[in-house]
């Protein structure tokens, strides 16, 4: 760390003492470098011989003046093209005059205060009229105290030769301005959108998110730094001189405010921003930026800003230092790093700028930090790329997550319907298996066993027992066709059970009557319904067979009109009292027709009963 | 054994009728066809044989004896064994449980003309030709060209009022036809189902390759 430290103070005084810049000049033009200058500041008026440049905060610190500068030069003959002056730095304003001809003028020589014309280089077109062999080229400025006036040296030469220098050296200075201007209004413009949609979460308050601090301060640094740079290019600044040095001395305070914010967020120190004295400073440091640089002019005390410079690169230098030895020590993330190293140049680069600039003779040279400064810009956009490139890993990540979670989800579902579809079809054996055991029961097995007790008690006739058994193979039948009936089909069940019965009707010599339609099938009634509706049939036909003595049964089944079906079962035989309890099987009858779901009604009188199934 | 006793005992007790055989093995009544000689005009065959389906002797006779009439001895009268045997070359069928006076009648009626259908047979074939009528496969190209009989607008009818439940006599009446002629229409339709099988199997086959065109 010392050696570190050591290092950047050596670097800083071969800065101060090389920061006089001797160019070589191009072939054809030449430098004027000695000038007799006449300075008055208030009432007095000195004259001296000087060597350009002449630096008037150097030579008449804290005071406003004007002076004259008489630059003679000679031409080895009479030029026959036109010449060019060119000037890397003259005013705050000027006039140049040329063997006693006014070539250009800037501002006003008696005015305090006003456009500062020598923030730019100056090119200056001088006729071949005008010049002799020996000239005399007579320069007069105004100076302002502590905004840098003066005269650089004068590169003088044929007009296309110091055109295309002044094209080299000064345009491109400015386009490198309006350059940077444009880049760091670009990377404000993305930041903000960055800082509005990339949200984290907010500390200690679940559900809450928050932008981004991280491009919210880089894009106010970039914004009070365009501020800052735009002065590069001002002459006539919208307010007093004082105050507009003031808003300056804030903005690079500023800068380095949230220049110092960003770089704490981007190493995850975010927790010196919850401590009061650590905004203190950032406060102070914006506030006292603004008031020494108001007086370096308001109160003409330059001295005040050079000293403010200094306070804040010895702050800045140990803090710089830090950040970067932590970052390489323990990176939080790779843009850490990055961070660091781009501030460690910035406050090198500021560091030399302060030497040369307040010390140094750099008359005219732009500040590197504007340059430099851009090493912020792209450690951001490495920061925010990088980020994008994580959060896609991550979303790529996820979305594989969570396809492999939907296909173990789909397996699952899928076995759970295996299952599923395994305990229906199990299920539904089941219930075919029961319905079978309970047609054995109430059929055939109730009929065999009728016939055991008939055999058993020795009363019952052969043709007694005979019709029992008879019986329990119709059911037994029936049982058989009733596994073939299609869903809710009231007409297949009727036609079987007429071809089943046909032959026991035929033995008693029973006429039947048969009017069935061609019925619709009523789809509510599944198997098991059907089932139930043929043992009602076969027990009210079964009584006409054993008890009514009929001699013609009419079986009639039409459609309702308002949907459903009505069944009615006729014979003309004895008829029975039903008023008398019932017998168990009518009994049965009831009890199936409340669970189908159906109307059954009895009418008997002799001569005429009737059976009425109604079905909706 | 009782079983074929009594069918044997029902048709000596017949006049019209005599009894040819009674044999109580597929081996056996295969055996009996094949003899030179040997020709029945009715053959009654129960499907449980001991050692095989009652529906190869039904096959081998309608082979080698085509005026034979095969009668399937049925249980139940199923659909499933019915219309298989029918398949086969059955003519009929007659219940295990029938009264005797009813076999030999049932034998008499089926030599006069007649063919017994339950409703329940009569509506699967109804579905069996609508559907083939819907799904029919498209034409092939083959050698051995079998027409595959259709259901007449009548014969559809009849089968229609067959599986509502009306007997002979009564869709006789509603046609106003002999109840001869109904009968004779049943016994056609079983001749066309036996075709009908036999131009599918020829199907399947073609399909599988195994004919060539």
């Amino acid at each position: 760390m010392r050696r570190l430290l050591l290092g950047f103070l050596c670097w800083l005084c071969w800065g101060c003492a090389s920061a006089q810049p001797q160019p070589t000049l191009p072939e054809g033009l030449q430098a004027l470098r000695n000038a007799q200058v006449t300075v008055t500041v208030g009432s007095r008026t000195s004259q001296s011989q000087q060597t350009l440049p002449y630096l008037w905060d150097r030579q008449q610190p804290g005071q406003s003046g004007s002076a004259r500068f008489e630059v003679g030069f000679s031409l080895p003959k009479t030029a026959e093209v036109p010449y060019g002056a060119y000037f890397l730095r003259l005013g705050n304003t000027y006039e140049v005059w040329l063997n006693g001809v006014l070539l250009q003028r800037k501002g006003d020589l008696q005015g305090l205060d006003g456009a500062d014309y020598a923030k730019v280089p100056r090119y200056v077109a001088i006729p071949a009229a005008l010049l002799h062999q020996d000239n005399l080229l007579s320069i007069r400025i105004h100076a302002d105290v502590g905004r840098r006036g003066g005269l650089a040296p004068i590169i003088l030469g044929p007009e296309a030769v110091v055109m295309a220098h002044f094209v080299t050296e000064a345009v491109m200075v400015d386009l490198g301005t309006y350059l940077l201007l444009l880049f760091g209004s670009i990377s404000a413009l993305l930041l903000l959108p960055l800082w509005l949609t990339q949200t984290e979460p907010v500390p200690g308050r679940p559900g809450l998110v928050r932008g981004d601090r991280l491009y919210l301060y880089a894009a106010m640094a970039e914004m009070v730094f365009l501020l800052r740079l735009g002065n590069n290019v001002i002459e006539r600044p919208p307010l007093p001189w004082a105050w507009w040095n003031a808003l300056n001395g804030v903005s690079l305070g500023g800068w380095v405010f949230f220049t110092v914010l960003t770089l704490l967020v981007a190493a995850g120190w975010d927790r010196w921003l919850a401590r009061p004295w650590v905004w203190a400073v950032f406060w102070a440091v914006v506030l006292s930026g603004g008031l020494a640089s108001y007086a370096s002019i308001g109160w003409q005390q330059p001295l005040v800003l050079t000293l403010w410079y200094g306070a804040l690169i010895l702050v800045l230098v140990p803090f710089g230092s830090v950040y970067l030895v932590a970052a390489l020590r323990r990176p939080v993330q790779r843009s850490h790093l990055v961070m660091a190293i781009a501030f460690a140049v910035n406050v090198a680069t500021g560091a030399y700028a302060w030497c040369i600039f307040r010390f140094g003779d750099a008359y005219g040279q732009t500040a590197m930090l504007a340059y430099s400064n851009r090493l912020f810009g792209v450690a951001l956009g490495y920061i925010a790329i990088r980020r994008f490139w994580l959060s896609r890993v991550q979303v790529r990540d996820l979305i594989d997550h969570m396809a492999q979670r939907i296909a173990d989800k789909e397996a699952v579902l899928q076995q759970s319907h295996q299952q599923m579809d395994h305990l229906v079809r199990e299920q539904a054996r089941t219930d075919e298996r029961t319905r079978i055991l309970r047609d054995m029961h109430d059929g055939v097995g109730a009929h065999l066993s009728t016939a055991i007790r008939q055999l058993q008690s020795g009363k019952a006739s052969q043709a007694e027992v005979l019709y029992t058994l008879r019986d329990s193979l119709d059911h037994l039948k029936l049982s058989m066709d009733a596994l073939h009936l299609l869903p809710g089909d009231v007409t297949a069940l009727l036609a079987n059970l007429r071809y089943r019965l046909t032959p026991r009707f035929a033995a008693l010599d029973i006429e039947l009557c048969w009017d069935v339609d061609a019925l619709e099938p009523l789809t509510r009634l599944d198997g098991a319904a059907l089932r139930q509706l043929q043992f009602m049939l076969f027990e009210a036909l079964h009584n006409v067979l054993q008890h009514a003595q009929a001699h013609t049964l009419w079986i009639q089944a039409k459609a309702l009109p308002e949907g459903g079906i009505r069944l009615q079962i006729t014979d003309d035989g004895c008829g029975f009292d039903t008023h008398l309890p019932l017998r168990n099987g009518l009994l049965a009858m009831h009890e199936r027709a409340r669970v189908l779901g159906v109307v059954l009604t009895f009418y008997s009188a002799p001569g005429c009963t009737e059976v009425v199934i109604e079905m909706r | 054994m009782q079983t074929r006793a009594f069918f044997a005992a029902c048709v000596v007790g017949c006049p019209p009728l005599a009894l040819a055989a009674a044999v109580g093995t597929q081996a056996e009544a295969l055996h009996w066809l094949r003899q030179p000689g040997h020709v029945v005009d009715v053959l009654l065959v129960d499907l449980g044989l001991p050692d095989g389906s009652g529906l190869e002797v039904i096959r081998l006779a309608a082979r080698l004896h085509p005026a034979c009439e095969p009668l399937v001895i049925s249980m139940f009268g199923d659909e499933d064994n019915v219309l298989a045997s029918i398949e086969a070359g059955a003519l009929g069928y007659i219940h295990k449980d029938a009264a005797p006076d009813d076999i030999a009648q049932v034998i008499l009626d089926m030599l006069a003309g007649a063919s017994p259908i339950s409703p329940m047979i009569a509506r699967r074939v109804l579905a069996k030709y609508h559907a083939a009528a819907v799904l029919r496969p498209p034409p092939v190209r083959v050698a051995v060209v079998l027409e595959s009989p259709s259901l007449s607008p009548r014969e559809t009818e009849v089968l229609g009022l067959m599986a509502r439940g009306f007997s002979y006599a009564e869709i006789a009446k509603l046609q106003a036809v002999s109840v001869h002629t109904v009968q004779s229409q049943i016994k056609s339709l079983y001749a066309k189902l036996a075709v009908n099988s036999k131009t599918e199997a020829v199907f399947e086959a073609t399909r599988m390759g195994l004919l060539r065109e």
